[in-house]
Parts: structure tokens; C-alpha cells; sequence
């Protein structure tokens, strides 16, 4: 944006960013896709020891949580029944939720219930949790705001081929639409949701009862307006959808932000980082050094231990003043990444790692993503060769052939 | 960050009537303000202790919890720098009424068992009995003492965990009561420092707890 402008002309072709467009399409798919794969991985790989993390007669059990959600009033829908039936619906609902919103299928739709699922079950049993939860838990929260499946996904491509032709009635929406409704309903109806309208909700005077099916009106509300009032009505409501998008994805990064921030401030403040030693602890706790040779390797020498522990702090101290240049920016993106893969392997923390890879890749170039998602289609065609000569027409364009990355 | 490719229109607000443009301009100010609140109470709630966070403690806390509870220090400001081993011992009752006392079985090392040479470590086995054991820690005080529904809460977690790992009992004999302990042994100061610390290892051990049918429910299951 050029300096000389005038304030005025400037306002207003801020106004005119985030109005008319739905900022960074390929960061917030890769959010989406990102957590919602990173949430289904662990969600499987947990799947033998469900019972015992999440199940009603876990050593957590139905009762205990109920007890503490009576008093902290976390939103689960685990404690609507203390059946076990449920809780493996629920649990297969977190699954499928989260398949689903990683495909891109009805995305504003599978957000909502992805976070239903996420939230069922990490407030359920809270105390099992460590930060790659926390990160999946707050960025499910975001994503309800954020129209992220405009590129990579089921929604963008069905809209591609449907480009041109007049819109139909959408019976999958509907049908779709009814059975939340339904769902909803019926589980006030006949569970003991304990959900409020005014209170404990996501936002203060907001209870879940009012935000679940808030979100389900302006559902059926967007709907209404692009069948039949195609004009200034639909004009509207894109413009505040793209309103809450930007400014979903300006939390998305400023939390960000805040987690480094919050990272390097605090160990500034700490003997063992400023001595530099500090790295040499982790990798002598028995929780967290799943490979002892490796890490009492690398915890022999004191001068990587040193560089290392400055290093780490200095990176996470700098971050959020680097995203002022944007090579600097990139450089340290690709520096905190690779720490990440060095403490999933290390410490023994791959969900974690894995979602803070994912979310710092909110802050990766456009034409990064596009070239990452183009590589990814052409690895998938060579996998899939007969899929890639079924479907000639997708591959013309660089759009269309990142397009694939998840069709 | 650079803007959306292709779908950017200018000026969507252009072709919009006046009632049309109210809609989008109140829309817009309870969206920014809405955002502008939420970063406000997420920082304040991150950030250390301070004036603006001490006078409004409650309303923060009002509104992040529990959803928007989060914790970055991670091995900040120090790194944790001693392993905690949680122990237990079951005092057994035989068909003829006489009670024996096991030995005391080290929990946090079958953990750490499981968790070597693992690359995807599970949460039962890596967060299960050492958050439970900072929960019991967190919500007692050093005579043991709880601090209301928490603490009731973490001692009844804590002998559900033991319970249903040492399996309800041996050969027909049943686990009458047990009793936790937890050994803290400091990280050795590394080779290439100068520092000495005491090399053993400190104990704090809890009252036997009766265990009671509501701490066998998962030990039957298994």
C-alpha cells in the first residue's frame, strides 16, 4: 500500500479490503486443514485408550466431570448422557467431524460441528490435555468465524463446476441443515444439556444454547439469501461475512503472537535460560525424552545446549516484531518449524509440534502455499494416475490443480 | 500477508443502498469491537500479573474461562528440573481375612517405559498421572489438607488411576486401601557445570485411602 496516499483514500481502501474479499484463502485452508487432520491423527492413534481418557468409567469419570463442569460450566456434550452408547457416538462423531472439515465438505457447517466435537471431548476430561489441545481448542473456536474453505476444498470445487449454471435448491444443505436443527433440539429436548441462553457461553451474555443455534438461523438465513434475494440482501451478508473472516484471522494471528510472546517473555525472566543450561533439563525428564541416547547426546554439550536455549528465546522474544519485514518473517518461519520437528521427535510432542507448525502457517506466503498445494496435486496424480486422467479439466489451471490437494 | 487472489472486488460497499450500508457499518463495529475485547482479555489473561490485571481480575477471569483458558510457558520461566515418580502400594484382604501390604509399584516408570523409543507417545501415558498428580498438588496443601471440590476431585482421580492400574487386586485377594507416594529426584547437574545439588531423592508420602466401590468402576472394565 503506498505511503503517499492520502488518510482518507487510504481508509477507504482498507474499508474496501476487508469488505470485499475474504483475506488469506490458502493460510486459513491450511488452518483448517492443518488442525482438523492433526486433531483426527490423534483422535485415532487415542482410539484404543478412549475409554480411559474420555469413556464414563474412565479414572476421570462421568461423575467427577460433572462434578467440575457444575462448577467451571466447560461446554461438553459428553455429560448430556452417561450412556456408553453415546460416548462412543460422540467420539465417532469427533471423528467423522473432523475428516470431514479437513475435506472441505459443507466447511461453515463441519466447523461448528468439529468444535462441538473438540470441545465434547478436551472439556470432558480436562486434565489430560497439554498445549497442542490448547491450540486446537482455541482455533476450533476461531474457525467457526472464518470462511476457509474458498480454495482446497470439497465446497471450492463442487462451486467451480458449478460455475455459471443457475443455482439449485441445494438438498444436501437442506437435508443437512434440518438434521443439525433436529439434533439440536432433540438433545435439549431429551439430554440434560444444561445449556444456558444468556450464560457460560462463548461470549459473555451468550450461553451455548443461544449460540448453537444462532449459528444455525444464519445458516438457514445465508441460505435464504442466496435463493432468494440474490441482490442487495446476499451483497450484505457477504460483505459481514467477510467482516467476521478478517477479523477471525486477525485473532487467529495475533494469538499466535501472544503464544510466542507469551513463550519468550517469560523464559527471559528464568535463570536456567538466561545461564543457558535450560535445554538440558527437558531432555533429562523421563516424560518428556523418549529417546534418552539422543537426548543425553545432545544434552552432553554444553556449548549446543547454550546456543540452543538463546537461540530458542531469542527466536520466540522476536517473532511477532519480524512479521514487520516480510523475508525476515519467512526466515523465522522456517527456523520455528524446524524446532517443532526437533521437539515432536525429541520430547516426544507430535501433536503438539504439529499444531503450531499449522498455525504458524497462517503467517506463509500466498505464493508459497500455491506452489505447495500445486506440488501436492501433481504428487497425488502420479499416485492416483487414473483419477488424474479422469479428471482432465482440473488440472488446466495452477488454481484448479491446487484445488485437488484434498478432492 | 497478501490479500485473497481473485476474489477481491473493490468497493463491495459501492452499489449498496443507505439502510444497506447501516446494516454493514453496525455489523462492522460490533465485529471490530468484539475482536478488539477478545485480544484485550486473552492478553491480559497471559500476561504477568499487573495493575490492569490486578483491579479486574474477576471480569477477566469471567471471561476467559473456561474456553479460552490457555498456558504458553512452556519450561518457562525455568525448565522443570526434577522427575516426579508417582508410587503406590495396596494393602490386599485374602478369603480368610488376613491383610498383606505390596510393594510399592512405580507408576511414572511404566509410563516412561512406554514412552521410550515411542514417536507418537499417548496421552494416558504421557499426561494421565503426571497432570493428575500437579492437579493433587495444586489443589492441597502441604498437610495434605484439600482445598474444596478440587481437591476432593484430585484424590478421588489420583486412586481411580492407582486402582485401576495395579488391576483391583492379586489372586483373589482384594485391594482393601492404598497409599501414594510421590519421588522427586533432581536432574543432575550436567557434566560440563560446576553445580552440585543433592542426589537424593526427597519423599512425600500420603494416608492410606480405603478404596471404596466408586474407585473400582474402570478396574472392573479393564
Amino acid at each position: 500500500m503506498s505511503t503517499s496516499l492520502p488518510l482518507g483514500a487510504r481508509l477507504s481502501r482498507g474499508i474496501d479490503r476487508v469488505t470485499g474479499a475474504a483475506l488469506g484463502a490458502h493460510q486459513t485452508a491450511v488452518i483448517r486443514i492443518g488442525l482438523s487432520f492433526t486433531w483426527l491423527v490423534f483422535l485415532l492413534r487415542e482410539w484404543p485408550n478412549r475409554h480411559e481418557m474420555y469413556g464414563p468409567d474412565g479414572p476421570w469419570s462421568w461423575e467427577m466431570a460433572r462434578r467440575l463442569t457444575a462448577d467451571n460450566h466447560a461446554f461438553t456434550a459428553l455429560l448430556w448422557s452417561d450412556g456408553g452408547l453415546w460416548f462412543e457416538a460422540v467420539y465417532a462423531f469427533a471423528v467423522v467431524t473432523a475428516a470431514l472439515l479437513a475435506l472441505g465438505w459443507r466447511t461453515r457447517t463441519m466447523t461448528v460441528l468439529s468444535m462441538v466435537g473438540v470441545l465434547s471431548l478436551q472439556n470432558r476430561s480436562v486434565f489430560l490435555g497439554d498445549g497442542g489441545d490448547n491450540v486446537i481448542h482455541l482455533m476450533a473456536l476461531y474457525l467457526i468465524l472464518m470462511r476457509c474453505g474458498r480454495v482446497w476444498s470439497l465446497d471450492a470445487r463442487r462451486a467451480a463446476k458449478r460455475a455459471g449454471q443457475p443455482a439449485g435448491p441445494d438438498l444436501t444443505g437442506i437435508v443437512l441443515w434440518a438434521c443439525c436443527g433436529a439434533a439440536l433440539a432433540a438433545a435439549m429436548v431429551l439430554g440434560d444439556t444444561r445449556m444456558s441462553w444468556t450464560e457460560h457461553g462463548p461470549l459473555p451474555g451468550i450461553g451455548w444454547a443461544t449460540a448453537l443455534w444462532a449459528l444455525w438461523l444464519v445458516q438457514g438465513l445465508w441460505w435464504l439469501a442466496k435463493r432468494y434475494g440474490p441482490g442487495e440482501p446476499r451483497a450484505v451478508l457477504d460483505v459481514l461475512a467477510n467482516l467476521l473472516h478478517n477479523a477471525g484471522l486477525l485473532v487467529i494471528m495475533a494469538e499466535v503472537c501472544l503464544i510466542y510472546a507469551t513463550a519468550g517473555w517469560y523464559k527471559i525472566q528464568g535463570s536456567r535460560w538466561q545461564d543457558g543450561t535450560a535445554l538440558y533439563y527437558p531432555l533429562h525428564l523421563d516424560y518428556f525424552s523418549p529417546w534418552p541416547e539422543l537426548s543425553h547426546a545432545l544434552a552432553g554439550s554444553g556449548l549446543l545446549v547454550l546456543l540452543l536455549s538463546y537461540g530458542t528465546v531469542a527466536v520466540q522474544v522476536a517473532f511477532p516484531f519480524t512479521l514487520l519485514n516480510r523475508r525476515v518473517k519467512n526466515v523465522l518461519l522456517a527456523v520455528m518449524m524446524l524446532e517443532h520437528l526437533g521437539i515432536a521427535l525429541l520430547l516426544g510432542l507430535p501433536f503438539f509440534s504439529l499444531a503450531m507448525i499449522v498455525a504458524d502457517a497462517v503467517f506463509l506466503p500466498t505464493s508459497f502455499l500455491r506452489r505447495l498445494g500445486a506440488a501436492v496435486g501433481r504428487a497425488r496424480d502420479r499416485l492416483l494416475p487414473a483419477r488424474a486422467q479422469q479428471l482432465p479439466v482440473q488440472r488446466e489451471s495452477d488454481e484448479a490443480a491446487t484445488r485437488t490437494l484434498v478432492g | 500477508m497478501e490479500s485473497d487472489d481473485g476474489h477481491e472486488r473493490a468497493g463491495a460497499l459501492a452499489g449498496l443502498s443507505l439502510p444497506a450500508r447501516l446494516v454493514v457499518a453496525a455489523g462492522a463495529a460490533v465485529i471490530a469491537v468484539t475482536a478488539a475485547v477478545h485480544l484485550g482479555m486473552v492478553f491480559l489473561h497471559v500476561a504477568p500479573s499487573n495493575t490492569v490485571t490486578k483491579q479486574n481480575a474477576a471480569a477477566i477471569d469471567d471471561y476467559i474461562y473456561p474456553e479460552y483458558e490457555q498456558n504458553w510457558k512452556f519450561f518457562a520461566p525455568n525448565p522443570l528440573q526434577q522427575n516426579v515418580a508417582v508410587q503406590a502400594r495396596a494393602e490386599l484382604r485374602g478369603p480368610d481375612g488376613r491383610t498383606t501390604v505390596t510393594g510399592w509399584t512405580d507408576f511414572t516408570a511404566q509410563d516412561g517405559a512406554e514412552i521410550r523409543h515411542n514417536l507418537i507417545p499417548s496421552h494416558t501415558q504421557q499426561n494421565e498421572l503426571r497432570r493428575a498428580w500437579d492437579f493433587y498438588t495444586n489443589s492441597h496443601d502441604v498437610k495434605e489438607v484439600p482445598n474444596g471440590l478440587r481437591g476432593a476431585l484430585s484424590e478421588q482421580y489420583i486412586r481411580r488411576i492407582v486402582v485401576g492400574r495395579l488391576g483391583g487386586g492379586q489372586d483373589g485377594r482384594t485391594v482393601q486401601r492404598v497409599q501414594v507416594r510421590a519421588v522427586t529426584t533432581l536432574v543432575a547437574p550436567p557434566s560440563w557445570s560446576d553445580e552440585k545439588n543433592e542426589p537424593k531423592p526427597a519423599y512425600r508420602v500420603l494416608g492410606w485411602w480405603p478404596v471404596t466401590a466408586a474407585d473400582r468402576t474402570e478396574a472392573k472394565n479393564r
